[in-house]
C-alpha cells in the first residue's frame, strides 16, 4: 500500500479522501490556491502545497505543478477527487509517464469513454443498449437539422466531449434547431476545445439511475447497485438515493449485469460510474460512464458498508477485489442532498461569501462530509458545493424525514444556501412517492420562494438579539475595577 | 419599545414589553401576541421559550441587517426605520436607475458595449462569472451607455457600478 498521496482536489472531497487515507496509515498531501489557504482540506492533510493564484487555471487545473509537487513530496499516488483534473486523459497520462500511480483508470480508458460517440459505440458493440441516436459527431448544423427531422423531436443536442449540461440543449422543434446547434457548438467549444455535437433521441420524463462499479486491474469487476439521482437543476444533480424507488430485482439484476459488461468492454479499472436513463415503461439506456468517484458515492457507502476511497487505493495499489458479486448486500435506504453556495429564490445564482456561523447536524444516522467551516470565505473561484448531507434509514420514509431533521438542524448564516429549497423538496407530496423524473424540479418547484411562515419568529429573534447583544461587547472589553477617567469624561470632541 | 422590522418585501410593526431584569418580553406583532422567555447560548444561538414551547435561532449580523436562521429556514431581517434613512443617505445626485452592478461578487469576462452605445431594455452589456456560473447583466432601460467602469478579469462585487445607462430623451 502506499506510504503518502497527494490529493490534487478542494473542498469537501479532498477532507473526505484524507479521512480514508488516516484511517489507513497513509499520509496525505493537500494542493491548494491563494484563495484556499485556511480551506478546509488544507487544515486536514499532513502536508500542504500552495501551486498559485486563485484561477483554477493556475492552481488546481496546473497538471505541471501538480505532478512537480507530488514528485518533491515524495507522493507515490495522485487522487484527483471529482471535478477539476478527475477526467482529463492528459493528466492521468502525465502520471504514467512520471511513474506516479493516478487513482482512477487508465488514461487511455478516461479518453475513450470521456468521447461521447466513441463510448456509445463501444456499449453498442457490447450488447448496452443506447439511447436511439447518432454514433458520429458533426460540427455541420444542417445534418443535425436533416438527422432530427429523421429522428423526430424532441432531441437532445449534446457535445461530444461533454460534461455538466454544458453543450447541451433540448430542442422541441424544427424552428428553434438550427440556433440551438450553433449556441451549443460555441458552448462546447469554449468549454471542451471541441465543437462537434451529436443528437439523442429525448426520452420522456426519465429516471436517471446509475450503478457504481468496481474494477481491479486483474479482470475482476463488481457492482455495488443503483443510486437514482433524477433531482437535478441545471442537469446537475442536487438530491440522490439509493435503492431507486422505480426499481425492481429483475430490473436491479439487468442493469447490474449491463454496468458490469461495460466495465469489461471498455477495460475500466479502479471506481466508475455507469450512468442511464430509465423511462416510463421501465426501458433502460446507457448514457455515459463517469470515470471518477461521484459525489453522490456516499450513499453506496452507507447501504453495503463498503468505503469506495479505500477500495480504490487498494485497486490503485494493484490489490485484488476480494468481493464477490453475491457477498454484496445492501441494507436499508440512504438519501443524499447537496449543499450549495446558492440563491434558490434568485435562479440558484452563486451566493459566495463568509461564513458567520456553521452548525452540522448530527445524530443517528446523519454523515456531513463537509469542506467549509465557520469563518470561511467561500471563493467565488470554485463549484459552489459546501457539503453533502447523507442520511441513512431502515426505509425510504424514515431516512426521508430523517433528512428533513438533519436540514433544519443544519444552520449557517451568511451565504445563501439551497437548504430551505431542499427541505421543501424532500417534504413534498411527489418526492415522498419517489415520482423523481430529470424534469421534477421544472415541474414542481418553478419560481420557487421560501414561505414566510417563521417571519415572526424571526423578527423576535432579532429582537431578543438586540436586547441581548447590548451586554456582549461590554461583557468582552471592559474590565472589572475603577472606571477609567475615559469612562467618566462624558462626552468629548477633538 | 416599537420596531419595523424587514423580511425580504414586507415590514411589520412590533410592540415589545421587556421585564426589567429578567429574561422575558411580550411581543405584539399585527394582531398576535407573543410571550418570550430568552436565554443567549454564546455565541450565536438564541434559545427562546414562545407561548410555552422551546425554539433555538441562531442571530449573526450581516451588513444589511441580522441574519436569522430558524429550523432549515433563514431569513434576512432589517429594521425598515435604519434602512429608509441611510437609504435616504445614500442616494447621491449622480446614482441612476440605469446603473447596472453585478448581483454577487464576481469577475468580469465579457464586455459587449462600448461608451456611447445605443441599448434597448435587456440587452446584455456585461457578462460576469462566479463559481463556474456565467451571468449576463443587462440593460435596466433603453438608453445610451454614458460609461464604463470596469474592465476585464476585474473583481467585483454588488454595489460596484459597472456600467452607466443614461435614458435617451424625446425618442
Amino acid at each position: 500500500m502506499f506510504k503518502k498521496i497527494l490529493i490534487a482536489n478542494r473542498g469537501d472531497i479532498a477532507v473526505r479522501i484524507m479521512r480514508t487515507c488516516r484511517e489507513m496509515g497513509i499520509e496525505t498531501v493537500a494542493v491548494y490556491s491563494k484563495a484556499d489557504a485556511e480551506a478546509a482540506h488544507v487544515l486536514e492533510a499532513d502536508e500542504a502545497v500552495l501551486l498559485g493564484e486563485s484561477e483554477p487555471l493556475k492552481s488546481y487545473l496546473n497538471i505541471d505543478r501538480i505532478v512537480d509537487s507530488a514528485e518533491k513530496a515524495n507522493a507515490e499516488a495522485i487522487h484527483p477527487g471529482y471535478g477539476f483534473l478527475a477526467e482529463n486523459p492528459d493528466f492521468a497520462a502525465r502520471c504514467e509517464t512520471s511513474g506516479i500511480t493516478f487513482i482512477g483508470p487508465s488514461s487511455r480508458v478516461i479518453r475513450d469513454l470521456g468521447n461521447k460517440t466513441v463510448a456509445r459505440t463501444m456499449m453498442e458493440k457490447a450488447g448496452v443498449p443506447v439511447i436511439p441516436g447518432m454514433l458520429t459527431a458533426t460540427k455541420d448544423a444542417s445534418s443535425l437539422c436533416n438527422e432530427a427531422e429523421r429522428m423526430g423531436y424532441p432531441v437532445l443536442v449534446k457535445a461530444a466531449s461533454g460534461g455538466g449540461g454544458k453543450g447541451m440543449r433540448v430542442v422541441s422543434g424544427k424552428e428553434e434547431m438550427e440556433e440551438a446547434c450553433l449556441s451549443a457548438m460555441s458552448e462546447a467549444e469554449k468549454a471542451f476545445g471541441d465543437g462537434s455535437l451529436y443528437l439523442e433521441k429525448c426520452l420522456e420524463s426519465p429516471r436517471h439511475v446509475e450503478f457504481q462499479i468496481l474494477a481491479d486491474q486483474h479482470g475482476n469487476a463488481v457492482h455495488l447497485f443503483e443510486r437514482e439521482c433524477s433531482i437535478q437543476r441545471r442537469h446537475q444533480k442536487i438530491i440522490e438515493e439509493t435503492p431507486s424507488p422505480a426499481m425492481t430485482p429483475s430490473l436491479r439484476n439487468a442493469m447490474g449485469d449491463a454496468a458490469v459488461s461495460v466495465a469489461l468492454a471498455s477495460g475500466y479499472t479502479n471506481a466508475g460510474t455507469v450512468e442511464f436513463l430509465l423511462d416510463l415503461s421501465g426501458r433502460f439506456y446507457f448514457l455515459e460512464v463517469n470515470t471518477r468517484l461521484q459525489v453522490e458515492h456516499p450513499v453506496t457507502e452507507m447501504t453495503t458498508g463498503i468505503d469506495i476511497v479505500r477500495k480504490q487505493l487498494e485497486i490503485a495499489a494493484g490489490n485484488p477485489l476480494t468481493l464477490k458479486q453475491e457477498d454484496i448486500i445492501q441494507t436499508g435506504h440512504a438519501i443524499e442532498c447537496r449543499i450549495y453556495a446558492e440563491d434558490p429564490e434568485a435562479n440558484f445564482f452563486p451566493s459566495p461569501g463568509t461564513i458567520l456561523v456553521h452548525r452540522e447536524p448530527s445524530g443517528p444516522g446523519v454523515r456531513n462530509d463537509c469542506g467549509v467551516h465557520e469563518g470561511f470565505e467561500v471563493p467565488m473561484e470554485y463549484d459552489p458545493i459546501l457539503s453533502k448531507l447523507i442520511v441513512t434509514a431502515g426505509t425510504r420514509e424514515a431516512a426521508r424525514m430523517r433528512m428533513v431533521r438533519a436540514l433544519e438542524s443544519y444552520v449557517i448564516l451568511g451565504i445563501r444556501t439551497t437548504i430551505p429549497f431542499l427541505i421543501d423538496v424532500i417534504k413534498s407530496l411527489e418526492f415522498a412517492k419517489g415520482e423523481t423524473c430529470t424534469d421534477f424540479i421544472a415541474r414542481h418547484f418553478e419560481n420557487w420562494s421560501q414561505n414566510m411562515a417563521g417571519a415572526d419568529l424571526a423578527r423576535i429573534a432579532y429582537v431578543v438579539d438586540e436586547l441581548t447583544a447590548v451586554k456582549r461587547p461590554a461583557a468582552a472589553t471592559k474590565e472589572k475595577g475603577w472606571p477609567t477617567p475615559w469612562e467618566t469624561l462624558g462626552e468629548w470632541r477633538i | 419599545m416599537k420596531y419595523r422590522l424587514k423580511i425580504s418585501e414586507e415590514t411589520a410593526a412590533l410592540d415589545v414589553s421587556v421585564s426589567a431584569g429578567k429574561q422575558n418580553a411580550e411581543f405584539t406583532i399585527g394582531e398576535k401576541a407573543y410571550s418570550v422567555r430568552y436565554r443567549t447560548i454564546p455565541d450565536h444561538c438564541l434559545h427562546m421559550i414562545v407561548d410555552g414551547k422551546g425554539v433555538n435561532a441562531f442571530v449573526a449580523d450581516g451588513g444589511e441587517g441580522k441574519h436569522v436562521f430558524l429550523k432549515g429556514k433563514s431569513f434576512l431581517v432589517r429594521d425598515a426605520d435604519q434602512l429608509s434613512s441611510r437609504r435616504a443617505k445614500r442616494r447621491g445626485p449622480d446614482q441612476t436607475p440605469g446603473d447596472v452592478t453585478p448581483p454577487m461578487p464576481s469577475v468580469v469576462v465579457r464586455i459587449m458595449v462600448e461608451e456611447g452605445d445605443l441599448v434597448k431594455k435587456g440587452q446584455g452589456l456585461i457578462v460576469v462569472t462566479a463559481m463556474k456560473m456565467e451571468t449576463t447583466l443587462v440593460a435596466p432601460s433603453d438608453g445610451r451607455v454614458k460609461k464604463i467602469n470596469t474592465s476585464i478579469d476585474a473583481k467585483v462585487a454588488p454595489g460596484n457600478i459597472l456600467v452607466e445607462v443614461e435614458e435617451e430623451e424625446n425618442e
